[in-house]
């Protein structure tokens, strides 16, 4: 936590925004700590999260696109909620430029649990928007200092159209690099698109990963999840090394508002970051 | 260390508290008692059998503000509300609600991120728990002994106090509430013979009885998990349910709550207020996906919380049988019954 009391956020500053969609409803802000302890304060690990806070609007939880071995700053990559609810602090957000103040409470969550992933095959696997906290552990994976800790590193992700695939320069940076096996695939192309065409869980059948001293990291819509685990359980991964991470409604992110528990876990504080065998043991609906 | 003051003396005994501190004691109030802050010690009155809602907000307020802000300004200008926490006196809890605040500091203060507000309302405060009247039948809602807390249980209380017809025995139970009687002098020292009434009554509130047979924790978290995905059970016992959060409302153990910001004319206030997972909108999500859009599921999750999932997180049932929650359910549904029929399902 990097406030003494947990319900206030830091204060922060939008020091870059990134339109990543062409349908301009995603974009990626970096902000950067307009106080130096909360900068030092604010440590994390991919697979956390933090409330964007807007006074007046209300707060988001948001997961952290951005990898620990970027300093100085930290990255959300946030859509525009709201065609059903209005989502006022998306909405907000995404009407403002760069200079611009917010808050930010976190980092909140467990991460991914680097300890268990060193010295294994990493097999990431992400859909659409849900990419974000992928993204995060991939360029921390990356990270010279790191790389050398993991095992063959397999990337497969997959969007709607290539006009929704998320960071989109660094997906063709992995693309040229050796030690990353990056295989990005779209449901539907366009005139231009030369890459892969196919559902996700489809290409994750085709590239077969090994279990073998594997664990596989999932995040996607419901839809993809349903239809790619199958494919896993198939190839041979145990339940122990299939880890994904849940999302529901929150408020506060520190486990005390009684919101987003599934069975007796709440998200915020006991997860996101979830393996299934954890998940079996919890109850199938909310 | 044994006091005693005459029934009809309470509000000298109160004019001393609140020059010690704030007093938050039960009043009489046009539908009923409630805990509240005391401004004239005349008001304090214990003919009561307990309050409509629960003295839970001595420590957790309806509504807690977080931060001040006007619209327009930089977020740097947003000024926290500072939590000045006076010494505390609460006073006249029944001994269910007082078990309350022990389960409710297992989950605020006792695992995770410790809650600061509770904590420092909690710290600053000394509790006189008040044993029920042992000569008075338990209300037919109550089932505080079959969860284990006797009518007369002094556990959690710092000052126990016990009445002996128009004498009220007040006895120490922390270091705290020790320290505390010794400094209230407007209190005589108890007879050896109130001593043993005290003992003996104590021991009478353990058997004292109410309506239902006990039924161990472990077996109804167990069988609440087995039959999760039985909804014609859930569609039964939830068909006349309003939805309309008054048994959280007035429930010890119900935390839940949701951080709004309220503007008005440019200024605002970001405060946490009590929220009800009986509420169509508590679980909706931006997407507009709502996980516990139907109201057996809500009722589902208000049910297992309490006596399945607090039980597999921190080991204890979030009830005490008070019975609030069953006495003000506008179409009698009785939480209690739902629990004894689920053991049976």
């Amino acid at each position: 936590m990097s406030s003494s009391n947990p319900y206030i956020p830091i204060p922060v500053e939008i020091s870059k925004i990134i339109n990543e969609v062409d349908t301009n409803d995603i974009k990626t802000f970096r902000l950067t700590f307009l106080r130096k302890e909360d900068e030092k304060r604010f440590k994390y690990l991919p697979g956390q999260f933090a409330e964007l806070s807007i006074y007046g609007k209300g707060e988001a939880p948001i997961g952290i696109a951005s990898s620990p071995t970027e300093t100085g700053c930290v990255e959300f990559t946030v859509q525009r909620a709201g065609t059903i609810v209005p989502g006022l602090v998306t909405a907000a957000l995404h009407d403002m430029e760069t200079g611009g103040k917010i808050g930010l409470r976190g980092p909140l969550g467990h991460p991914w649990p680097i300890e268990f992933l060193e010295n294994k095959n990493i097999v990431v696997v992400g859909g659409g928007f849900a990419f974000t906290t992928l993204r995060s552990l991939i360029n921390y994976m990356l990270h010279q200092d790191n790389r050398s800790r993991f095992g063959e590193i397999t990337v497969i992700y997959g969007a709607r159209t290539p006009g929704l695939l998320l960071y989109k320069d660094e997906l063709a940076a992995w693309e040229k690099r050796d030690d990353i096996k990056t295989i990005i695939t779209v449901d539907k192309g366009n005139e231009t698109w030369t890459g892969r065409e196919g559902f996700v869980p489809a290409v994750c059948k085709e590239v077969a990963p090994s279990p073998y001293k594997a664990v596989a990291v999932i995040c996607g819509p419901p839809i993809m999840i349903k239809f790619t685990l199958p494919v896993f359980f198939d190839l041979g991964f145990y339940k122990e090394n299939i880890l994904t991470s849940l999302e529901m409604r929150m408020k506060c992110g520190i486990g005390k508002c009684g919101r987003c528990n599934v069975g007796y876990k709440y998200v915020c504080s006991d997860g996101p970051v979830f393996s299934l065998a954890e998940l079996d043991e919890l109850p199938r609906d909310f | 260390m044994l006091k005693k003051t005459a029934i009809n003396k309470i509000s000298e005994l109160a004019v001393q508290l609140m020059q010690k501190g704030t007093l938050i004691a039960p009043v009489q109030e046009a539908a009923g008692f409630n805990f509240r802050e005391i401004s004239d010690a005349k008001q304090v009155n214990l003919n009561f059998h307990n309050t409509i809602l629960s003295p839970k907000a001595a420590f957790f307020p309806q509504m807690e503000d977080f931060v001040q802000y006007q619209t327009g300004q930089s977020i740097m200008e947003a000024v926290p509300v500072e939590l000045n926490v006076k010494p505390t006196f609460l006073f006249g809890v029944r001994p269910c609600d007082v078990k309350s605040f022990e389960i409710m500091d297992i989950h605020f203060s006792g695992t995770g991120v410790v809650d600061p507000y509770w904590r420092a309302r909690r710290e600053a405060t000394t509790i006189f728990g008040y044993a029920f009247d042992l000569d008075e039948p338990a209300q037919a809602e109550e089932f505080y002994q079959t969860l284990g807390i006797g009518a007369a249980d002094p556990d959690g209380s710092d000052i126990f106090m016990i009445r002996k017809g128009e004498t009220l025995l007040l006895k120490g139970i922390t270091p705290k509430g020790e320290k505390l009687l010794t400094q209230l002098s407007r209190l005589a020292d108890g007879s050896a013979n109130e001593e043993e009434y005290f003992r003996n009554y104590i021991s009478r509130g353990r058997d004292f009885k109410t309506r239902y047979t006990c039924v161990d924790d472990k077996n109804i978290a167990k069988k609440l998990e087995d039959i999760f995905d039985n909804g014609d059970f859930w569609m039964k016992v939830s068909d006349a349910c309003l939805s309309c959060g008054v048994c959280t409302f007035v429930c010890p153990n119900c935390y839940c709550f949701d951080i709004c910001d309220e503007t008005l004319f440019g200024k605002g206030t970001r405060r946490r207020v009590w929220d009800a997972c009986m509420f169509t909108d508590f679980t909706l999500e931006a997407s507009g996906h709502n996980p516990r859009a139907q109201v057996f599921q809500r009722l589902r999750q208000k049910i297992k919380h309490k006596y399945s999932y607090h039980v597999r997180k921190y080991g204890v049932i979030s009830c005490v049988g008070c019975g609030r929650c069953t006495r003000h359910c506008p179409v009698n549904i009785d939480i209690f019954s739902i629990v004894e029929e689920a053991m049976t399902v």
